[in-house]
């Protein structure tokens, strides 16, 4: 087959199972978790391809791909529907020889060399499908070829005290890495991996195949892949990215992660120019209505909903219905939610599709310096009149 | 039996003034983030009818832009979909004079489609029907031409193109145009439903006696001298006539009725469709206060806002206090400004302070990109 050569094909690693999120990721991969009002996780690192002029991407997944497969569809919505390129979604497979699920995150990567291959890429980025963030990684990748890297690192500063929860990259005055630490103990420096990625490919290629030979590895990036590249004298350079970036693996990640979004000048700013936006899949809904009981303040209100209660510091995702007399605060409401009147929210993520009948009462109030506990009500649940979902309580 | 569909974009452009100065009928803003032909393409998709031809006059690239590859009504096909039939299509070198004229104009499109039945729909009143219906009404009763009506439009003011009485089995007994109909009449909604054949006999025999109008000749004339049986299908679910400035404002903010917003959108398998623009969900701010308004993704809003429509982008600043308007696509409205009974058009910037004030029987219009 005669294929154009890519410069850069990214690889989405999006199989997480995401058990931290529990009841969210039931039934659904941890990437098409809803964020934003209107936005899934995945569609982050997606739009960042995108804005970043990278049109050839694999999504890697396994765990519940249902979903995300109907999600990502031909990939229109991210300008990714290409007759040379565009987004795949990679499944594992069963082969003529052996059949395997993804056995670790160089191993979901190994196994999709033929794909990869196809594009006779010089560069592969590799990504993760549970972080908020905006990123050119055109620069990044101009930063690998400047510094004619073998493998360039993101990394982020993080506070000394937090350093021992990451991977650590400590580096010379040029950027160079010499040495790379998981979660240490007593970390040298605070340059913390955001697992992302770029490999020249034909070096990425030679020792993903090593590794795979390796019995005793267990098929892992930051455990295997990357040390070995640099016992074996490599160049492995930090590329250091300072805006904001999330995590969102966690329900209070991601409780914080969507209230950084609110506020007149909020931490994380969905807003930009073209080239700068997030796209997401659009369902045809009509514009929401606003009636004169309910009250918004500091609030995002998606579109498809009827808003008649009152919505304090709170996300309401699309096509959401809250009553008269119903309170929602401090809490992100996924889409299809149905609040009855006199149902109160506070501090609590409740998952798409759910109806919270009358007079139910979810999660509590904290103080601003007390850590919150979130509530959470997993998809598809309803939650009876008058019943009451303690504060941290998972439904 | 296989039906195919015919839009006419630019029908009451004239009627409109500043808002279909840039733009065809068809493409006016409705809803916050709807065009008005969004509703003929999606009561087509969703009633099966997979090939559409788009009639326009001038003035349709903004409908061009709109509509794309028709991917977003699933009409981007290999097989039927979308067709422009603009005037240079064909040989005629000017515009039309009535929907005759340009049905004549895209006869080679008539001739090579495939399907049995037409559904021609003008674009000016908005309503979800399903023409799965009208068509096998039409069917059944047997009749030359179907036209779709509705009760409670008549009033002896409002001048319709079309006006009709029936009997007990909805047999048009008696037509009018361009005429003030008293409530004895029902309004024709713009949409009929002939076999293609027959269109295509009509439309060639009509336009050699130099006839180009199809209500006054084809339906009228036909029903008055040649005996031509016409069925009328009166339509039961919220139809909005949209063919004046006072009309599309009214229906506009006629949005806020539950009954009426719920008429039209909210059907099961009646879902409208239009272009997607990827914008944030509207942010509601610290001093924001709406009040029964329509509001679309992309908005910032700070000031207050009572019983109006609210499209994609609009920002509201602090202070600012918006009272029965209609305000489309990113319009930036500056603190303090205080307005009423206001369409503003596409990307209107009103400066802080600003007064602006129209009646409900005469809003103020602003032109598209205006600063005031």
């Amino acid at each position: 087959m005669n294929f154009q050569k890519k410069h850069c094909v990214a690889m989405l690693l999006a199989g997480g199972q995401g058990s931290r999120l529990m009841v969210l990721t039931e039934n659904t991969a941890k990437p098409a978790v809803p964020f934003g009002g209107k936005y899934r996780i995945i569609d982050f690192p997606l739009s960042n391809c995108v804005n970043s002029g990278i049109d050839t991407v694999g999504i890697l997944t396994q765990y519940q791909p249902l979903e995300l497969n109907e999600y990502i569809g031909n990939g229109q919505p991210w300008r990714l529907n290409r007759s040379h390129g565009g987004v795949q979604v990679l499944p594992p497979y069963a082969r003529s020889k052996k059949s395997e699920w993804y056995k670790g995150t160089a191993n979901a990567i190994y196994q999709n060399i033929p794909f990869i291959e196809r594009y006779d890429p010089d560069n592969v980025l590799i990504l993760s499908g549970d972080h908020i963030y905006k990123m050119d990684y055109a620069a990044m990748l101009r930063y690998h070829e400047q510094k004619d890297a073998d493998c360039t690192i993101a990394v982020r500063t993080v506070p000394l005290a937090e350093a021992s929860r990451f991977g650590i990259m400590n580096t010379k005055d040029d950027g160079a890495i010499y040495e790379f630490e998981e979660k240490p103990k007593h970390p040298k420096s605070t340059n913390a991996s955001m697992g992302i990625y770029i490999f020249k490919w034909s070096v990425l290629r030679e020792f993903l195949i090593a590794d795979e030979e390796d019995p005793t590895s267990e098929n892992d990036f930051g455990k295997n892949v990357i040390p070995a590249l640099l016992n074996t004298g490599h160049k492995l350079f930090a590329y250091e990215f300072r805006g904001y970036w999330k995590d969102v693996g966690t329900i209070n990640s991601l409780w914080e992660a969507n209230m950084e979004l609110l506020g007149t000048e909020p931490a994380f700013n969905l807003y930009g120019e073209k080239g700068e936006r997030i796209y997401a899949r659009n369902y045809a809904m009509p514009s929401s209505f606003i009636a004169r009981e309910s009250k918004n303040i500091n609030s995002f209100i998606a579109e498809g909903c009827e808003i008649y209660g009152s919505i304090t510091h709170s996300i309401i995702s699309t096509g959401c219905t809250v009553e008269a007399g119903a309170i929602v605060e401090d809490s992100v409401i996924m889409p299809n939610v149905v609040i009855e009147t006199g149902a109160v929210i506070r501090h609590a993520i409740i998952g798409e599709d759910c109806r919270i009948c009358r007079g139910a009462v979810i999660g509590g109030s904290f103080a601003p310096e007390e850590p919150k506990k979130i509530s959470v009500v997993g998809k598809k649940k309803t939650i009876a009149a008058n019943e009451t979902v303690k504060p941290g309580e998972i439904y | 039996m296989t039906t195919m569909g015919i839009i006419f974009a630019n029908i009451y452009d004239s009627s409109l003034g500043e808002l279909t100065n840039k733009r065809t009928m068809a493409s006016l803003p409705y809803g916050g983030r709807y065009r008005q032909i969004d509703f003929s393409l999606s009561n087509m998709t969703n009633s099966g009818i997979r090939h559409i031809g788009i009639i326009t006059k001038h003035n349709y690239q903004s409908l061009m832009n709109h509509i794309g590859s028709g991917q977003e009504w699933d009409l981007d096909l290999e097989e039927g979909g979308l067709e422009f039939l603009t005037p240079f299509a064909a040989d005629h070198n000017s515009s039309y004079r009535g929907k005759l004229d340009a049905l004549n104009s895209a006869m080679s499109f008539l001739v090579h489609s495939k399907e049995d039945y037409i559904v021609l729909v003008d674009s000016g009143v908005l309503c979800a029907i399903d023409f799965r219906e009208v068509v096998e009404h039409h069917i059944a009763s047997g009749a030359d031409v179907t036209v779709v009506v509705k009760d409670g439009i008549s009033n002896g003011k409002k001048q319709l193109d079309m006006a009709v009485k029936v009997d007990d089995e909805n047999r048009v007994t008696d037509i009018a145009v361009d005429y003030c109909a008293s409530e004895a009449y029902l309004a024709s909604m713009g949409i009929f439903v002939i076999s293609r054949e027959r269109l295509i006999r009509e439309v060639t025999e009509a336009v050699a006696h130099n006839r180009y109008r199809f209500e006054r000749d084809l339906v009228m004339h036909g029903f008055a001298e040649e005996g031509m049986r016409i069925n009328a299908y009166r339509f039961q679910g919220v139809a909005l006539f949209n063919e004046s400035t006072v009309e599309f404002y009214r229906n506009s903010l006629a949005l806020i009725d539950p009954e009426i917003r719920h008429g039209l959108f909210n059907r099961s398998n009646r879902t409208i469709y239009t272009k997607v623009r990827d914008e944030v969900p509207a942010y509601y701010g610290e001093f924001s206060e709406i009040d029964d308004c329509i509001v679309a993704d992309g908005c910032t809003l700070e000031g207050s806002a009572s019983h109006s429509v609210l499209f994609r982008g609009v920002k509201l600043g602090k202070g600012a206090v918006v009272r029965d308007s209609v305000i489309m696509q990113g319009t930036v409205i500056g603190e303090g400004a205080e307005l009423e009974c206001v369409i503003m058009d596409k990307d209107v910037v009103v400066r802080p302070g600003s007064v602006l004030r129209g009646t409900k029987e005469h809003p103020l219009v602003f032109k598209r990109g205006e600063i005031v």
